[in-house]
């Protein structure tokens, strides 16, 4: 995610997906022999959007022309792109933030009720689930966090059945909008 | 935003949520939300405020904190277009940063994570 803000300090874009470059994983062949589970995890991978390269021409568009580039948008326009909000999602990341809070302050299973509550909440971040599954799904000690995120006894999600259940990698984000709004 | 009490001095409330307590209501930029009551001698009275602005208040019991959660009265995640400037910011490599030190220069904040 990223966030664009000009010179006078005002937010010409709110938050949103930005990458400048493709991931080789998009186009990685799928290895013989892998576990089925991996397989399709890759395959879902494989299928996220990839706007890199019109992210990457807008950002340089902006650099090159700041506040006539068509992709810096006006104040009303950037309130209006920003992400909507509820009681639910604002009520999720209160939860997902007090999980936060216990986990370094006292431990991690007094962060699990409230991060299992930001889940049900806003079923849609995957901030606040990745974040909980891969400190139950790393095995201690290891040195690098667990991609995979599998099936664990500590939250009823994973990765590879949340991202089929909502529709595939194809929908896996919110795609920034690079459409020129003028 | 966690919260060890619901009285935040203004100054600290402001830092962190974005809304600054003035006379007229809770302000964040142009746009200003009634809210009698929510200031009280310098400090901010969080559930007048939090009940103004749309904030949920989740509160732990056994451990004495709350967590403030974003303003919902606009309905959209930024009430304005004006960036806030967080005063100090830590770098990879411990030390901080005064994000304001870069005023004057177009910014691009970049969020991500590891897993």
């Amino acid at each position: 995610m990223a966030v664009w803000i000009d010179e006078n300090g005002m937010i010409v874009r709110p938050a949103e997906q930005a990458s400048i470059e493709r991931s080789p994983a998009r186009d990685m062949e799928i290895p013989e022999g892998i576990p089925d589970r991996l397989k399709l995890m890759i395959g879902e991978v494989k299928k996220i959007p990839d706007d890199s390269a019109a992210y990457r021409a807008a950002l340089l568009d902006w650099v090159r022309n700041g506040a006539a580039s068509a992709y810096a948008m006006t104040p009303d326009e950037v309130v209006a792109a920003s992400r909507p909000t509820s009681n639910d999602t604002s009520l999720a990341g209160a939860c997902f933030a007090m999980g936060e809070h216990l986990h370094r302050t006292v431990g991690h299973d007094a962060a699990v009720p409230y991060w299992r509550r930001a889940h049900a909440l806003d079923p849609d971040n995957w901030t606040y689930k990745r974040q909980a599954w891969t400190l139950v799904t790393t095995p201690e000690g290891a040195t690098e966090n667990d991609l995979m995120q599998g099936p664990n006894d500590v939250y009823e999600g994973n990765w590879l059945d949340d991202v089929l259940a909502a529709g595939g990698g194809d929908n896996y984000y919110v795609r920034a909008n690079l459409e020129r709004p003028k | 935003m966690i919260l060890n009490s619901l009285r935040v001095p203004a100054a600290e409330f402001s830092a962190v949520t974005g809304w600054d307590a003035k006379p007229e209501g809770m302000c964040r930029g142009e746009v200003c939300v009634p809210a009698p009551g929510a200031l009280d001698n310098g400090q901010v009275n969080v559930e007048v405020a939090a009940a103004r602005l749309g904030m949920p208040v989740v509160h732990d019991s056994d451990h004495g904190v709350w967590s403030l959660g974003a303003a919902t009265a606009t309905g959209r995640t930024l009430a304005t277009a004006v960036a806030r400037f967080p005063s100090t910011l830590i770098d990879a490599m411990g030390r901080g940063f005064d994000f304001a030190s870069l005023r004057g220069r177009r910014i691009i904040m970049i969020a991500w994570a590891s897993w």
